[in-house]
């Protein structure tokens, strides 16, 4: 048990990015589809996106609904949606019978528009980790702020202001860059901001960037953060509007066992 | 405010009610978001509440109800077993679910459990024993209104209604108030009249008290049920005018001593159909020593109006 997690440790180690997207891709196969066709919100967030009445994940966010289903996010963002595992780890236990290994994956999802999200999952199989790392990824999707570093012509390209982020010691700066500087920062962020959408942007990073783990959930706070500064444009007083599920409260008023028998008996009927 | 010639305002005749129902005594301890509702520290070290801020919040809350357009989003909490009862009873009037005994955690935020609700307001007896649900609202968007003492925390609480949460009388006193003024503002009851509903509905009883209750009441019960059929097949918003037949009249308020909860209290003016709703769904989940009244006239359908007359006599209460 020990050679073999051993082994692993340094299989792993070594095709990290590369080795770990060419297996995981290939693992998936055709059985899930199925599942995937049936879903059957259980919350009420996930029954108005199911019946198409919220059609942006913005709507979502300037209510801070909380998001529990990840198809919600996969009805939003659907094909634009990209993942990537970033690592698997093995971590391990000790137990008198020798060491207990899980792996725990890293995952950032993202569209390369404005949005990113990442997971953290461990479990016994790679491939269970890796799925529910996707899953939980779609769950914390963000909205990131993107804006100019001088004239604003064109679309925003970079970081709107100097964030930054930290995670155990590992702190990470980002500063807007001119366009055409590209994303200058290491490996690990690079991905998770390549995801967010940004083009641009100056980084530097302190502490202990060798893990990865700190060092990629530093990356996204910092991402975190950028709709959370209050910058000028944004000074004007907000004009409420009526929350979701005050708008759509005769619908969701229906039980949920009826809509779902709806629609059964259509689908019986086609 | 100056009183009237005979009569007292509404706010006045209320508050009124609340001095005898001790909701103006606070603890010996003041939490410093309760001192704007404090009035003055007592010689014993008891803090006295302000009730026309009591009053004031409690006009508030029960805006916040009605905003909410279908009632069912509404929860009303209480682990203590000193509110369950008005908590039951405040949901069976108002529309809203009430949940009486403990609060199993994740309920808000759990979406596998079977009990999973994402409520829209949250009506609590005390923010200190009832910490569970306050946390769960705070992490599921979801607005809480609480009788608050004056050493109760108020964290994460949006409206605090400064009360005294400690005694029985107190919090079906509140409860009680709360929903008429909903019903109120709903324009189920109308402002200047009385509520039919008596204040005492709403206060927990003893087991023992119960059960005496229970005892003289069980040898009573078919003969009772019978003179109900008519109190509950006559629409009520008719009481005192059209009253087609003079016989049950007369009987029905004086010949039962025994049952005077049932004939007053039970019988919610105008709130009929929403009344007889509310008994359907009501009977599971009451504790059935305090509630044989309203289970010994459950699901009795309209359609028994017409036929009483005629089925009079054979009817047997469905319990």
């Amino acid at each position: 048990m020990a050679e073999r997690g051993g082994g692993f440790g340094r299989g792993f180690g070594r095709g990290r990015g590369d080795r770990g997207r060419g297996d995981r891709r290939g693992g998936r196969r055709g059985p899930r589809r199925d599942e995937e066709e049936k879903w059957v919100p259980v919350t009420k967030l996930g029954r108005l996106v199911k019946e198409g009445k919220i059609r942006s994940l913005e709507q979502i966010y300037l209510f801070s609904l909380a998001v529990k289903e990840h198809q919600i996010v996969e009805a939003m963002l659907g094909p634009q949606l990209k993942d990537e595992v970033m690592k698997i780890m093995p971590v391990q236990k000790q137990t008198r019978a020798g060491q207990r290994t899980r792996f725990k994956a890293f995952v950032v999802v993202g569209d390369g528009n404005g949005h990113v999200g990442l997971g953290v999952k461990c479990s016994k199989e790679v491939a269970t980790a890796i799925r529910g790392a996707i899953i939980l990824a779609k769950l914390s999707v963000i909205p990131v702020r993107r804006g100019y570093w001088g004239n604003k012509i064109g679309k925003p390209h970079t970081v709107p202001v100097k964030v930054t982020g930290k995670c155990g010691s590992v702190t990470v700066r980002m500063v807007p860059a001119p366009r055409g500087a590209g994303i200058v920062a290491a490996r690990v962020p690079k991905k998770v901001l390549q995801f967010a959408g940004i083009e641009d942007v100056f980084t530097s990073s302190r502490g202990s960037t060798k893990t990865l783990g700190n060092f990629v959930k530093a990356t996204f706070e910092c991402l975190l953060k950028t709709y959370g500064f209050l910058t000028p444009d944004l000074w004007r007083e907000t004009r409420f509007s009526k929350s979701p599920f005050q708008e759509y409260t005769d619908l969701l008023a229906k039980p949920a066992k009826a809509l779902i028998l709806e629609d059964v008996d259509k689908e019986a009927l086609v | 405010m100056a009183q009237k010639m005979g009569g007292l305002s509404q706010k006045e005749a209320d508050v009124q009610m609340m001095l005898a129902a001790d909701v103006h005594l606070g603890t010996k301890n003041c939490d410093f978001q309760m001192e704007r509702y404090v009035y003055k520290r007592r010689s014993d070290g008891i803090f006295i509440i302000n009730l026309g801020k009591t009053w004031e919040k409690l006009q508030l809350a029960a805006r916040v109800i009605v905003a909410i357009e279908n009632p069912q989003d509404i929860i009303v909490q209480s682990a203590r077993p000193y509110g369950q009862r008005a908590v039951l009873k405040f949901a069976q009037y108002t529309g809203a679910h009430a949940i009486a005994g403990r609060h199993t955690p994740g309920t808000f935020t759990n979406q596998m459990q079977t009990s999973f609700n994402e409520p829209r307001l949250l009506i609590l007896t005390d923010p200190r024993t009832d910490h569970q649900p306050i946390r769960e609202a705070a992490l599921g968007n979801i607005p809480t209104i609480a009788f608050c003492d004056t050493d109760s925390p108020m964290k994460h609480v949006d409206i605090g209604i400064p009360a005294n949460n400690k005694g029985k009388h107190s919090i079906g006193c509140l409860f009680w108030m709360l929903a008429r003024m909903v019903l109120q503002m709903r324009g189920t009851i109308l402002p200047g009249h009385k509520w039919d509903i008596m204040v005492d509905l709403f206060f927990y009883r003893e087991p023992e008290e119960a059960k005496e209750h229970e005892d003289e009441e069980a040898p009573v019960a078919e003969y009772t049920a019978d003179y109900t059929a008519p109190a509950l097949a006559l629409p009520g918003d008719q009481w005192g005018a059209d009253i087609p037949d003079a016989q049950w009249g007369a009987p029905e308020p004086s010949a039962i001593p025994a049952v005077p909860a049932l004939a007053a209290s039970d019988w919610p003016g105008t709130a009929v159909p929403i009344a007889a709703e509310g008994w359907d769904t009501a009977p599971a989940p009451l504790p059935p020593a305090a509630e044989w009244n309203a289970a010994s006239m459950p699901s009795i359908p309209a359609a028994q109006v017409p036929g009483w007359d005629s089925a009079q006599p054979g009817w047997t209460p469905e319990a």
